[in-house]
């Protein structure tokens, strides 16, 4: 590893509390790593997961989301709805092969300064272990994870699930936490490896063998997403070379 | 109540609605009687819905069932109860209350208009059970797309209840707060029809089950399928790779007591295996390398040898007489087969795809219905059903058909789904159309000298159309078009509330033609039609323009070509509609009796099921006994006694008032059509008339007889014998036959050879029965069978079982290699054969032959062509359709039942009999038939009598009439117009589809109204 890499690491602070906090620290003269580039939102609930991949998209190493804590949003529950977002953006970030690691949320109120520049120090030192982010080479899980989070499937299922699990579904009743997680991560894990499909067969069609090399899904777990893209009406049969079937995906 | 007084309800229930469930009603229902039909699941169909292809004439499962389906969820007198299973009946024969428990469905089917648009985002996914688990289905879901009721399903063990389907539901159709109902049904019978399941290969730890490329032979119908996962592209399921050698394991899950617990045959599989074989090697673009690893091969139906024989002949698929004894994965996604073959040589082979020929289980419902119900199973946990009342269960008044009670084929059920609708109801007759609804409508208005006014409803079908093509855009297009006087869309054109306004504007605006534009009317044209009837129209002034099915779900990328598309559509129904004139049906008289020609047990068995349903029936019989062939049986597989059975259906017959019956005798005449024949009599010895009959149908019940075998000295030796031989002697002189110290038997002598290629189906199991039975009097007697394949199909197996543990040696032989028989000088007997695991002849001196002699049908060629029905190369009748008319003829009104049919045991006779009578009752119920709509006419002035359309008409119907030019009788055509297409004088008509009314729609294609922009 480069001991002088300095990673460069977007942050995105709610107005109340984090970016206030950061103010604080500044006021305070507290001394914190300088790698972090802020954006100011009003709500870390306004943090689409979709800006963080992005980030990590356009070149940077890390993301920092730093919002109220748990109670203190400025917004009621804004925050609630971060923290699940996160979550499911790790879970997906765990089937990418691309650390979770690189991406952090933290909790910091308007006098936490200390607080503040300490998780900074912290994130900082975790992505600079973790050396740079390779995006030239992660170019295909990039696409398919920014697929799988446009999808109404996954952001659905993400916005209703606090209002299932916690108040009452449709039949007044609350779903149980396990099933919801359950279709949860079949749903992430299904999108993800449809978007990953998808994205290698959009341009020319590829076998199962094929599209298994570029994506490194076991050549069954393709079938079966290919089963899904062809009900939907994406991927079909482009041609066929000799006995080997090529798959090809219009992409919307 | 008094005895005397007991109430008979006009009213059934029917349980299950598979294949057989669905004839059970449809021939209940056609024949004025009130029918439920209750079944578990969201739909109708079973597992023929799930089929590719159907043996042996490889017709489309789904093309063939789906008219069924359609029927049965339009029918007046069919009340369709998805989701609901029966939980308790009470009262007796006649009169039971049945209790049922309808279970939430969360989607209203009166609502719902199948758009499907919950599906599309509904965020949680679940085994796509029609599917068998190949591929994944949502929720929110419909089973198949030609589902019946065509309205989606919560399912809600997958539900997470986010209610994301309600809200892109424009038809409101979702209902979170659906509870479980009971309701209570009052009936007069009960049909159980619950059906089977196929043998779960996870059950066994063999076979590598959970390798993708192992599958059963259901899911590889899936595969096949057009409509199945890979839209019948034939890849493998583990990397989509065409396989280029596949291999069926035969009897997985039957005749399997150590792995699977199961000792019957499942019946069905051979045939299933070598029709997927065939079906394969089509759908192959490349070689197909087809190997079938089986103990017999069991095709003993109709045209079944010959369909193994094609596959092994013409299509070289391999039959491998093996059992594979391991299936080891290994790499690339296949698979290695070890098996011994015959010669005991080991041999190793690599397959790319394995499909296991899983074997039916009874339906899981089975086992509860009959804890409900106090019914007795069997050993393999079947409804348990006799031989001489086959469809008929431990309790009265509730019967049973199709799988449930047995493993069967498809038109094995439908004959006895037919059989127990006609012993169901025969002891209500006397409730006949007494719970039957009958629409009312009101009279027809005569529009014949009024201008066309053309009403113009399109549909938006949610956003099916709407959200592709412009329908507003459609809609005033359609104001531009010629007579065109009202036009307007809807959110949905089927739903409830457009019917209602569709007959309110009709009547308003004085419509006198209405065109819809929305989705097929395959579906949704008999709807329209009924609608529009109500409002006072001939349903035929009516036209429909298919801008969903065919246009905007397949353009979905091209609004603007798909509204343009929608448009020209439109413009063409509209010209269409123009020219369209009222069809009048005319009713035909219908004569309440039927003509059973046959006096055998089918015969009489049809004679007494027509009399009990209350119809004169007429019993022909050319000897002068009733009888037939039954007269030399002495037992039925399961044992029961024939002579009784015989003697009491001969009285039962001979005492039955509504019963005439004419022995030698025989039909000179037939002239008629359906619902009203003239049959004339003769004395079959002196030839003098005994008789002319009026009768609104017929049973051809001819029969048929044991061959008298050339060969083995037969007919030369008091020590060589056939099995009706030997079950005479049983019976006069038994010390005869149990002298002897060694019998061999001799399979297929006259059967499955040259002359005739078709398995005589009761030889097997009548040799295992009389061997266990010398076996069990004599324990010292040597019994040697020697056979090609045993055919003991079903629960018959139990009787191979049963001869093997009593120690019958059993030698198979090669057709090539058949069994000599050898006189030496001293007159000793001996037989030499070769044996399949010696390798090597051995010699026989056997004191006694029995020859399986094939069974014939009888020769009535006269009476055949009188008649004008068909029989195929072998001299059996030939039905109207292989699986789902098994005993009808082509001609409306004529059915068949028996050993003219095809060889069958008693018990299938007996069905296949009260099947007819079924069939016919549908036909002699009525007050009388509506003929004419969608058929053809002619027209006199222009015939030249050049019999064209006698040649080309597929059921040959046209006949050149006394006066002299081409008659097409309304009753008996089917309206498919080939003559008219043919006429060379365009001397007919197919009306409603008239060249006018065709010519029309195409030049409509180019003209563009003035007013267009």
């Amino acid at each position: 590893m480069n001991p002088s890499f300095e990673p460069k690491i977007l942050a995105f602070l709610c107005n109340w509390c984090s970016y206030a906090g950061a103010d604080l620290a500044g006021i305070s003269r507290i001394q914190y790593p300088p790698n972090i580039r802020v954006i100011r939102t009003m709500c870390s609930g306004r943090v689409d997961p979709l800006f963080i991949v992005n980030a990590l998209d356009e070149g940077f190493d890390g993301v920092y989301v730093g919002g109220c804590h748990i109670g203190d949003c400025h917004y009621q529950d804004g925050n609630l709805y971060t923290l699940k977002r996160f979550d499911a953006l790790q879970k997906l970030m765990d089937l990418t092969g691309i650390s979770r690691n690189r991406v952090h949320l933290k909790w910091a109120s308007a006098a936490e300064a200390q607080i503040f520049a300490d998780n900074i120090t912290y994130v900082t030192q975790v992505i600079r272990d973790l050396g740079p982010f390779e995006r030239d080479s992660r170019l295909l899980p990039l696409q398919a994870m920014k697929r799988t989070l446009t999808s109404q499937r996954y952001r659905w299922l993400v916005g209703i699930d606090r209002k299932i699990t916690g108040d009452k579904n449709v039949y007044n009743e609350k779903t149980p936490v396990p099933l919801f997680e359950k279709v949860f991560s079949e749903a992430l894990q299904g999108e993800y490896q449809k978007a990953l499909v998808v994205e290698c067969t959009k341009d020319n069609p590829l076998s199962v063998h094929e599209i298994s090399g570029r994506t490194g899904l076991p050549p069954y777990t393709i079938s079966c997403r290919l089963n899904e893209l062809s009900q939907d009406g994406i991927t079909g049969i482009g041609r066929v070379d000799g006995r080997t079937p090529k798959f090809i995906s219009r992409a919307a | 109540m008094t005895l005397a007084e007991k109430r008979k309800l006009g009213s059934v229930l029917v349980v299950g609605a598979g294949v057989a469930g669905i004839q059970a009603s449809l021939d209940m229902a056609n024949s004025g009687f009130y029918v439920h039909l209750v079944d578990r699941s969201p739909s109708v169909g079973g597992i023929m819905a799930q089929l590719d292809k159907t043996f042996p004439t490889n017709d489309c499962a789904m093309c063939v069932i789906s008219p069924f389906l359609v029927e049965v969820g339009r029918h007046l007198n069919i009340h369709v109860i998805p989701c609901s299973e029966l939980e308790r009946l009470d009262g007796e024969k006649g009169d039971f209350k049945a209790t049922i428990v309808n279970h939430p469905r969360y989607i209203d089917t009166e609502k719902c208009t199948g758009c499907g648009q919950c599906r599309q985002v509904c965020p949680v996914v679940a085994i796509n059970e029609f599917n068998c688990g190949l591929d994944l289905r949502k929720a929110t879901y419909i089973p198949y797309p030609q589902a019946v009721p065509l309205a989606y399903a919560i399912d809600r063990n997958a539900c997470i209840g986010c209610g994301m389907c309600e809200k892109v539901c424009l038809a409101g159709a979702v209902t979170y707060d659906d509870k479980t109902k009971i309701t209570e049904l009052e009936v007069g019978s009960v049909i159980l029809a619950p059906g089977g399941e196929m043998y779960d290969p996870k059950e066994a730890d063999s076979w590598s089950y959970s390798h993708p490329n192992v599958v059963t032979s259901l899911e590889f119908e899936r595969i096949l399928s057009a409509s199945g996962p890979y839209r019948g592209h034939l890849m493998r399921p583990y990397d989509r790779e065409e396989p280029e050698k596949i291999a069926w394991l035969q009897c997985v899950g039957s005749r399997d007591i150590n792995r699977a617990k199961n000792s019957h045959c499942s019946s069905v599989c051979c045939m299933y295996a070598i029709k997927q074989t065939m079906i394969a090697k089509e759908h192959s673009a490349h070689e197909l390398d087809t190997a079938i690893f089986y103990m017999d091969m069991r095709t003993y139906g109709k045209d079944f040898d010959k369909y193994y024989s094609r596959a092994k002949e013409e299509r070289g698929v391999r039959f491998i007489r093996s059992r594979v004894h391991s299936i080891e994965p290994v790499e690339n996604g296949n698979l290695r087969l070890r098996y011994v073959k015959e010669s005991g040589e080991s041999v190793e082979e690599i397959f790319n795809m394995v499909v296991l020929s899983v074997g039916f289980k009874p339906s899981s419902g089975v086992e509860t219905i009959a804890k409900k119900l106090g019914l007795t199973l069997n050993e393999q946990h079947f409804f348990r059903t006799g031989d001489i009342r086959p469809v008929a269960t431990s309790r009265d008044g509730v019967y049973v058909c199709g799988v449930s009670h047995g493993p069967k084929d498809i038109p094995q059920s439908v004959m006895e789904a037919s059989a127990a609708a006609s012993v169901a109801t025969s002891d209500l007759s006397s409730a006949r159309w007494s719970a039957t609804r009958t629409p009312q409508l009101p009279p027809e208005t005569d529009f014949s000298k009024m201008v066309p006014r053309i009403g113009v409803f399109v549909c938006n079908c949610g956003i099916n159309i709407g959200g592709v093509a412009d329908v507003p855009a459609i809609r005033e297009y359609a104001k531009t078009l010629p007579h065109v006087v009202h036009v307007e869309d809807n959110l949905f054109t089927c739903s409830q509330d457009t019917q209602e306004r569709m007959k309110q504007v009709i009547r308003e605006k004085n419509i006198n033609r209405v065109v819809v534009a929305s989705c097929s009317p395959r579906t949704h044209e008999p709807l329209f039609q009924e609608t529009i009837r109500e409002a006072g129209l001939n349903k035929y002034l009516f036209e429909m323009a298919n801008i969903r099915d065919q246009n905007t779900w397949v353009h979905k990328n091209n609004p603007d070509l798909a509204t343009a598309k929608a448009k020209d559509l439109v413009r063409m129904a509209v010209a269409k509609a123009e020219y369209i004139e009222p069809l009048h049906q005319v009713k035909l008289d219908v004569k309440p009796a039927v003509l059973i020609v046959g006096g055998g047990v089918a015969g009489m068995e049809a004679a007494l099921g027509a009399a009990e349903q209350g119809f004169q029936a007429y019993l022909v019989e050319k000897t002068d006994t009733l009888g037939g062939m039954a007269h030399q049986l002495r037992k039925t597989w399961q044992g029961e006694d024939i002579p009784a059975y015989l003697e009491r259906l001969i009285k039962d017959v001979t005492n039955h008032s509504k019963i005439q019956i004419f022995l030698n005798t025989k039909p000179v005449h037939f002239t008629g059509t359906i619902g009203s024949f003239t049959t004339t009599l003769n004395d079959i010895h002196t030839g003098n008339p005994n008789g002319i009959i009026e009768h609104g149908a017929a049973i051809l019940a001819t029969g048929g007889r044991e061959y008298r075998p050339e060969g083995y000295q037969y007919g030369n030796r008091p020590d060589v014998m056939t099995h009706l031989d030997l079950d005479q002697a049983m019976k006069d002189t038994p010390a005869t036959v149990m002298n002897a110290d060694t019998i061999v038997f001799i399979q297929c002598v006259g059967s499955r050879n040259s002359d005739r290629p078709y398995c005589s189906r009761v030889c097997c199991t009548h040799t295992l029965k009389n061997a266990i039975e010398l076996k069990k009097i004599k324990p010292g007697m040597n019994i040697f069978v020697m056979y090609r394949d045993v055919r003991s199909y079903g629960f018959r197996e139990s009787l191979y079982q049963e001869a093997r543990a009593l120690g019958v040696h059993f030698i198979r032989f090669d057709p090539e290699n058949p069994p000599q028989m050898n006189i030496a000088e001293n007159n000793i007997l001996t037989i030499t054969v070769t044996d399949h695991i010696l390798q090597r002849p051995i010699v026989i001196s056997p004191d006694l032959v029995v020859l399986a002699a094939a069974v014939l049908p009888n020769e009535n060629k006269e009476l055949f062509e009188l008649f004008k029905v068909p029989v195929n190369a072998e001299g059996f009748l030939v039905e109207a359709h292989a699986k789902l008319r098994p005993v009808d003829f082509g001609s409306e009104g004529l059915f068949l039942a028996g050993l003219a049919h095809y060889p069958k045991s008693i018990d299938e006779s007996i069905a296949q009999a009260r099947a007819a009578v079924s069939r016919a009752v549908t036909i002699v119920s009525k007050d009388g038939i509506m003929v004419g709509g969608v058929v053809a006419a002619v027209n006199p002035d222009r015939c030249a009598v050049c019999c064209t359309c006698v040649r080309a008409c597929p059921y040959g119907i046209p006949f050149i009439g006394n006066e002299g030019h081409a008659v097409i009788q309304q009753a008996e055509c089917h309206g498919c117009g080939v003559c008219v297409s043919e006429c060379p004088g365009k001397a007919i008509t197919l009306q409603h589809f008239t060249d006018q009314q065709l010519i029309a729609k195409t030049r409509a294609l180019f003209y563009q109204p003035a007013m267009n922009e």
